[in-house]
């Protein structure tokens, strides 16, 4: 039976009016922070934003798909680590042989979860939870607790910390997932087929989406964007340290989620995650800026959270 | 990874088996060992005689970070150099209440002596005192039991010390003048909050207001926050004379950040702990000044100390018969001038 | 002699920002009466009923109960005056027992402490009252089949005082043998002076339970209180706004070209040894009561599910058991029982439903080309007459039956020549199902072959060419589809009979 409200002739889908408004939610905050801080609306910091929100952010570009599917990854965090210390076992190989230690890693980490997750049917959470303490526990055996130098490999300290015309490397990375993501999503059969499985499985299944394949490959790339987030994150700090990585699940996750894509799966957008994600750099830089004590720091970030998402509701 | 790392987790996998297995391996140990402990006299704080091995336990929360891998380390290296020590130890766990039923398991194989790191001193109180009922000293290590009741012996590191010591080194090489960054560890925790007083109080102490904290943020004792925290403060000031951070694996984060920003001659930094990395940057010389000792060298001498308690004896330099109720280990300050001397001592 | 009238609705008025769902209603119900409400879906009968359940607050307008005003939009205060309703989508917890369900929310209590024996017992007495002695007071509701779970629900309502009992569309989800009990149920009711609201789709049901009727459209009272004897072409004009000339379309008759067979296909319990032809062109019926493994049936044939044993051709071709992928390649498509929850996302724009199987198509170089999906797509939805064509319209705004033209539009891209539908016209309102059978008749006549389920027996006799009755997993008899009347399909249906399966007909 349908309701008795006659269809509302909305045709803009819903999900781009939420980026407009996380959009106007950004304009808001750089209008605040240049009143309130100096330092703040400058080419310079907002480079520095930008450097920062990259390696958060390609995390948070494979989560958005790992959530469309109707799943979360809860171990991207840890693995961030496990790839880092992975690709430092082969770093005196030289830059290459760093990167591919820890793509592998990362594939192979995201495939265990994929393969439990897709074919042995353990719940994402669960399975997921389980790689988040195991990817830390190897993270810290392989480096035996310790951090890795990695000066003397350029390319990957470029990556971290290079720049092109101006622009920091780290960000142009960011960038470009961004738009692999985004073209990944919204451009091909795989992209349908992932918001699809999140929307309605058995739907998915009748159309003849091999759901189980395409669930694998989600969390693999999840796990690829943990190695590339690994390498930037390598770079920035000129060594691997196996203690890295910390909470960044939490940050993904949120980002993903206020950018509008929906935790129940089905409703995706890449645009969304990347605003999401500069919205949270923007609020930590603008709070440390301002040297607000750690407590008001924790109370505003949630303040703002909780009004970012509160304000895209009311749109809807 | 060694062979040894590689086979730690079969092990344990196939103890638990048996284990599971209901074999009743563990109720004869603990009936020989009812048997050990009646001969060597029971409840009272029976001494073990000259030659006679001394059973120590060991317990410290999982080593998730270098300094808590270096405690565990240091305490069996101690244990095997001193030769007449049986030590049994329980590690690897990271909530309280494991480490509570790790250390019940611990009495019931009646050691001598029990020296426990607490993941957290309050919650890990009760099962210390009934250690201690059960006629077991406790050596207490670094976190501190929130009884007095509940350990014999204290040894701990001087967090407060760690800070009073950085400020007089600020106050000195900046001679009373200049703006200061504190990059603090996790917010919240007593740790965090005696490094960050006892700083405050040494700079207020001296200078009276010449030396500025313009800014003062946690980063959670791990590098990539350290990093992105200083890159932010450094955009906001153009004036830094020095950077005090909390931790020296964090300040690896610090560092990276100041060396991007090109700015590692504007200012100079400290750490806190005494890592290798530290004390070899330091050795180099340049933007990295000076670390704080909280040794980890501590849990060697919780060991000695758990022996010389056993025996009934107590510190040869000392008048006493007994060894003292509480050690304090002393924050020093490790500069170009004596890294060498210290190094040993770096995890 | 009429009897007191138990509710009055006068003048109801209920506006929406930007719609007006009622527009002024009269109505009213008698004690001991079944009075229907018929209409097309958007009509207002949902929110009729919700206002007089107290879950929405009209803006004008009366409603009163026993000759009293009701206070409006107090869902607590209608069920204490005596208020009750049954919903469409049961609103059972599934994980409670029968007994506790019928209490739940105003449970027995002794000394504080729930009192068990007196809930069994009771709900033991208020099933026999309904006739229904066999529901296991102790079973979980979730393993009750549907029509159980539906007179658990009106147990529940009986477990307080009730005066008016509002039933939406009872009849959907029940196969015609359990409809019969239904009514046996209702008839019980208000002998004890209950007087009920019944909304159903089924004209039929309307003369064989209903005393009065009152027809909906566009949130008015087109007609109240006729009697319920009045000719069903009378009622689907005043409900349409206009005549519609005939429900079914000539019959198909389908082509000599076999395109599918079913040999022996068999998943035990639900399904043994079902064996069947298919012809290009024809509509093939498959009829039987809930349960007897219709849905199963299809879900084999298309291969959700793996068959124990059988097999399934396509052009003489052997599918592969247990991959929809490539049933789907094969020709094959199937339009699921619940478009909601298995055959469409709601949330998505036409297009992207329309476009889901055959995504390939649109592919160039990795990338989908949205212009030539939407054009396609658009072409398949006008030539089914779906309204609205639009394709960035979002699926959720579409009624029941333009949702199936969209499911139905997706297989029509891929050029499916196998059309399994489940139920098609569940939950349509009766122009919508006159557009459905039109459209199945051509497309047999462009030469899909189109596998019918249905639970209304009187849809398939009307439609299919030819009859599948099953039973208990099997097949018991073929009827062609001049010969099929519903109470032939149902005694086949519901009987053993004696003769052997006809499962061969020389055509």
């Amino acid at each position: 039976m349908s309701t008795a409200t006659p269809a509302v002739a909305a045709r803009a889908p819903r999900i781009q009016l939420q980026e407009y408004t996380l959009v106007g939610v950004l304009i808001l905050l750089l209008v605040a922070g240049a009143i309130l801080e100096d330092s703040f609306l400058t080419s310079d910091n907002m480079l520095n934003v930008i450097r920062q929100a990259s390696v958060v952010g390609v995390i948070a570009i494979g989560m958005t798909f790992v959530i469309a599917t109707g799943g979360i990854d809860l171990s991207v965090g840890s693995m961030v680590a496990a790839c880092a210390v992975a690709g430092a076992q082969f770093a005196d190989s030289g830059s290459t042989m760093f990167i591919l230690g820890a793509l592998g890693m990362g594939i192979l980490l995201g495939g265990i979860n994929a393969g439990a997750i897709a074919y042995g049917k353990v719940v994402p959470f669960i399975a997921t939870l389980a790689m988040f303490t195991a990817a830390r526990g190897l993270a810290l055996w392989i480096s035996d607790k310790k951090p890795t130098s990695v000066f003397q490999l350029e390319t990957v300290r470029w990556f971290g910390n290079g720049e092109v015309i101006g622009i920091p490397s780290a960000a142009i990375v960011f960038l470009a997932v961004t738009a692999v993501g985004w073209v990944l999503l919204n451009r091909t059969a795989y992209g349908r087929h992932v918001v699809a499985i999140g929307g309605n499985r058995e739907a998915a299944r009748i159309a003849g989406i091999s759901v189980p394949r395409v669930v694998f490959s989600v969390y693999v790339l999840s796990g690829i964007c943990v190695a590339i987030a690994a390498v930037l994150v390598t770079g920035r700090l000129a060594s691997a340290s196996p203690i890295v990585g910390n909470l960044y699940e939490l940050d993904a996750i949120a980002a993903v989620v206020i950018g509008g894509t929906s935790l129940a799966g089905g409703r995706a957008s890449i645009v969304g995650t990347f605003l999401g994600v500069m919205t949270f750099a923007l609020i930590f830089n603008l709070l440390t800026l301002m040297d607000l004590a750690v407590e008001i720091q924790q109370v505003t970030k949630g303040v703002i959270i909780l009004a970012a998402v509160l304000i895209q509701r009311r749109d809807r | 990874m060694s062979m040894k790392h590689l086979l730690a987790p079969v092990i344990v996998a196939l103890a638990l088996g048996v284990a599971a297995c209901g074999d009743d391996d563990e109720s004869s140990t603990t009936a020989s060992d009812t048997t050990a402990a009646e001969q060597s006299g029971g409840a009272t704080n029976e001494t073990v005689a000259e030659g006679g091995k001394v059973k120590i336990a060991f317990s410290a929360p999982g080593a998730d970070h270098g300094w808590m891998a270096a405690i565990t380390e240091n305490a069996k290296d101690e244990a095997e150099e001193l030769g007449d020590v049986e030590l049994i130890s329980a590690e690897g766990v990271t909530d309280s209440a494991a480490q509570a039923d790790q250390i019940e398991t611990l009495i019931q194989q009646k050691p001598d002596v029990l020296v426990v790191l607490p993941n957290e001193g309050e919650a890990l109180t009760p099962v210390a005192m009934k250690a201690m009922a059960a006629g077991i000293p406790v050596v207490d290590v670094d976190r501190e039991f929130s009884e007095q009741g509940a350990y014999r012996t204290l040894i701990t590191g001087d967090n407060y010390g760690i800070g009073w010591q950085a400020g007089n080194y600020f106050a000195d090489e900046l001679e009373c003048k200049g703006n200061v960054v504190e990059i603090q560890g996790i917010a919240g925790i007593s740790v965090t909050e005696q490094r960050s007083q006892g700083f405050e109080d040494a700079i207020q102490d001296r200078c009276k207001g010449g030396i500025k904290i313009i800014a003062s943020q946690p980063a959670d004792f791990v590098p990539d926050k350290g990093l992105s925290v200083m890159e932010n403060i450094l955009q906001a000031h153009d004036d830094i004379d020095a950077v005090y951070t909390h931790d020296d694996d964090m300040a690896e984060g610090v560092v990276a950040a100041i060396e991007n920003a090109g700015r590692e001659d504007e200012m100079f930094l400290t750490g806190a702990g005494g890592s290798k990395n530290a004390m070899e940057r330091i050795k180099e010389g340049g933007l990295y000044r000076a670390t704080f000792l909280y040794n980890p060298s501590m849990s060697a001498s919780a060991i000695r100390l758990g022996r010389l308690i056993a025996r009934g004896e107590g510190l040869s330099e000392l008048a006493e018969p007994e060894v003292p109720s509480k050690i304090t280990v002393p924050a020093t300050t490790v500069t170009q001038e004596n890294v060498d001397s210290v190094m040993e001592l770096g995890f | 002699m009429t009897a007191a009238a138990v509710l009055e609705v006068r003048d109801l008025v209920k506006h929406y920002p930007g719609a007006r769902a009622l527009d002024g209603v009269d109505f009213d119900v008698r004690a001991g009466e079944v009075h229907c409400l018929l209409g097309p879906n958007g009509a207002g009968k949902s929110t009729l009923i919700k206002c007089v359940s107290g879950i929405v607050e009209p803006t004008a307008g009366e409603v009163l109960v026993d000759g009293d005003p009701l206070p409006t939009g107090a869902p607590a205060e209608s069920l204490r005056r005596g208020v009750a309703t049954i919903y469409q989508e049961l609103d059972l917890v599934e994980d409670l027992r029968v007994y506790e369900s019928i209490f739940l929310g105003h449970e027995p209590r002794r000394a504080g402490m729930l009192d068990r024996e007196r809930m069994k017992r009771e709900a033991r007495t208020l099933l026999e009252r309904l006739d229904q002695p066999r529901v296991p007071v102790d079973a979980y509701v979730r393993t009750l089949r549907p029509a159980a779970q539906q007179i658990v629900s009106i147990a529940r309502a009986l477990s307080q005082d009730v005066r008016l009992l509002i039933m939406d569309e009872p009849s959907a989800i029940l196969d015609d043998q359990e409809v019969e009990t239904l009514f046996g149920v209702v008839r019980r009711l208000t002998e004890a002076g209950v007087g009920v609201i019944y909304i159903s789709h089924r004209l039929d049901e309307v003369r064989r339970i209903g005393d009065r009727v009152t027809v909906l459209s566009d949130g008015r009272t087109v007609a109240t209180g006729l009697p319920a004897d009045t000719p069903s072409d009378v009622l689907v004009e005043k409900m349409v706004g206009r005549r519609v000339e005939q429900l079914y379309p000539a019959r198909p008759v389908g082509r000599d070209e076999v395109v599918m067979e079913v040999r022996g296909i068999t998943r035990r319990p639900d399904v043994r040894d079902v064996s069947f032809t298919l012809r290009s062109g024809e509509v093939l019926g498959i009829g039987g009561l809930v349960g007897a493994g219709r849905t199963e049936l299809l879900r084999l044939v298309y291969g959700l599910d793996r068959p124990d044993a059988g097999e399934v051709r396509v052009d003489g071709r052997r599918l592969p058991p247990g991959r929809p992928r490539a049933a789907i390649a094969a020709g094959l498509g199937l339009a699921p029982e619940d478009r909601k929850s298995q055959g469409l996302l709601l949330d998505w724009q036409l297009a992207a439903n329309v476009s889901l199987a055959d995504l390939g198509r649109f592919t160039r170089a990795g990338l989908i080309d949205r212009s030539a999906e939407r054009s396609a797509a658009g072409a398949q939805l006008r030539e089914l007459d779906t309204v609205p064509d639009d394709v960035t319209r979002v699926t959720r705004e579409l009624s029941g039956g333009n949702q199936q033209k969209v499911v139905l539009a997706r297989w029509l891209l891929h050029d499916c020549r196998v059309l399994l539908l489940d139920e098609p016209t569940r939950g349509v309102d009766v122009g919508a199902k006159a557009e459905i059978y039109r459209v199945v008749a051509e497309l047999a006549a462009r030469g899909v072959a189109i596998v019918v389920v249905s639970s209304e027996l009187g849809e398939l006799a009307g439609l299919c060419t030819r009859v599948l009755v099953m039973r208990e997993g099997e097949v018991v008899a073929e009827v062609a589809g001049e010969q099929a009347s519903e109470l032939e399909l149902l005694r086949h249906a519901v009987a053993p009979t004696h003769s052997e399966p006809v499962l061969e007909e020389t055509a």
